[in-house]
């Protein structure tokens, strides 16, 4: 099976369970609200940890989502699925925190000095696991909260811009631009900061 | 997870077992960049992060959060509908007062205008003095132009009625 349909689609049985609990929250049930939050709590925290990328302010990203959801479960629309209105739910969260996080950081990352230099780069590239995270967190740095949210739903979330497009409520053709966009603007990251990954598309090209 | 060989001859695809392959296999992360580029990111995502201090705590966290919020504004979620649910109640009613008003100006039937009956007093011909004899009176002759001017003369007496 796809790993956007594994990832994405709930088995039936799932989300059955989850328009039951659901029902049951709406009903007054905290402790059914408090099942929600321990079976939603790691797809929601590795969502805002990708977008954010820091674990506390993923953590309290996440917590103010469940408040939110709790506050909001009754807007949920049994017949769309749940984890569409959950993503939809921290992405929105996520994407204000970092519109927000953005405008004061903006000094502070202009200034991040160059990884490697392009000596480096003319040595043979060999990828390091451990390596690609703290990379992406510093060339995405560059992307609009948006870009990068979308970037991360489908490089890492592996879903479908149709699914993508109907989290954020917008055009399946909007999310192409904003990954097209994404791709290339961490590439040109790449190429300033770390100019021996940035090898890697070249060599392609 | 799928052999090496298998990932290698399936690296183009996005299925789940190749994208679990490239996200825990070191040995072929080299490969899978090298063969498409955009591997490189992709190989971050997959698994499922768990929150600092584990799910336990983070939900309790979340859950006392929301004890705290019910404690500071009890009913505050059954509220917190209500002042939209007023809202559009006001304009559902402001909407409907607006239409009829227009309506009723619309159908309304022009009144003719109303005229005041004026109730002018007639015209009464007072007496002409030709004559006039008082101890407390003050007669005020007013000088003549000469010819055709009509001769004004005031007179101011207490005793003299006051329509005259």
């Amino acid at each position: 099976m796809p790993a956007e349909l594994r990832l994405m689609i709930p088995k039936e049985s799932d989300e059955i369970d989850d328009r039951q609990l659901v029902r049951t929250i709406r009903g007054g049930d905290a402790e059914a609200f408090e099942q929600l939050v321990r079976r939603k709590t790691s797809k929601v925290y590795s969502l805002c940890y990708r977008i954010i990328g820091n674990a506390e302010d993923a953590k309290d990203i996440s917590q103010l989502v469940f408040i939110k959801l709790w506050e909001n479960i009754e807007k949920y629309d049994p017949a769309y699925a749940f984890d569409t209105w959950l993503y939809r739910m921290v992405t929105n969260v996520a994407i204000d925190f970092m519109r927000n996080k953005q405008s004061r950081d903006n000094a502070v990352n202009s200034n991040l000095r160059l990884v490697k230099t392009s000596t480096d780069a003319e040595q043979g590239v060999v990828v390091q696991r451990k390596e690609i995270e703290s990379v992406f967190n510093a060339v995405s740095s560059v992307l609009s909260p948006k870009q990068k949210t979308i970037f991360v739903m489908s490089e890492m979330d592996d879903l479908r811009s149709s699914e993508i497009a109907r989290i954020l409520g917008c055009r399946e053709s909007t999310v192409r631009n904003h990954l097209f966009n994404a791709r290339k603007l961490m590439q040109q990251q790449l190429k300033k900061r770390f100019p021996e990954y940035s090898r890697l598309w070249e060599e392609k090209q | 997870m799928i052999q090496c060989e298998t990932f290698r001859a399936n690296v183009q695809s996005r299925d789940a077992d190749v994208l679990e392959h490239l996200r825990k296999c070191d040995a072929c992360l080299d490969y899978a960049v090298s063969v498409d580029p955009d591997n490189f990111f992709r190989a971050i995502g997959g698994e499922e992060l768990v929150p600092p201090g584990g799910i336990d705590a983070f939900a309790s966290d979340v859950m006392s959060q929301i004890r705290v919020r019910q404690a500071e504004a009890p009913g505050a979620r059954r509220f917190l509908v209500a002042p939209r649910r007023l809202a559009a109640a006001a304009a559902i009613i402001v909407a409907i007062g607006g239409g009829w008003l227009g309506y009723e100006r619309a159908t309304q039937t022009v009144a003719p205008p109303v005229i005041q009956a004026v109730h002018k007093q007639p015209l009464a011909t007072k007496p002409v003095v030709e004559t006039y004899q008082s101890q407390n009176a003050t007669i005020v002759e007013m000088p003549s132009q000469g010819g055709s001017d009509a001769n004004v003369v005031m007179i101011f007496d207490d005793s003299l009625p006051a329509d005259l």
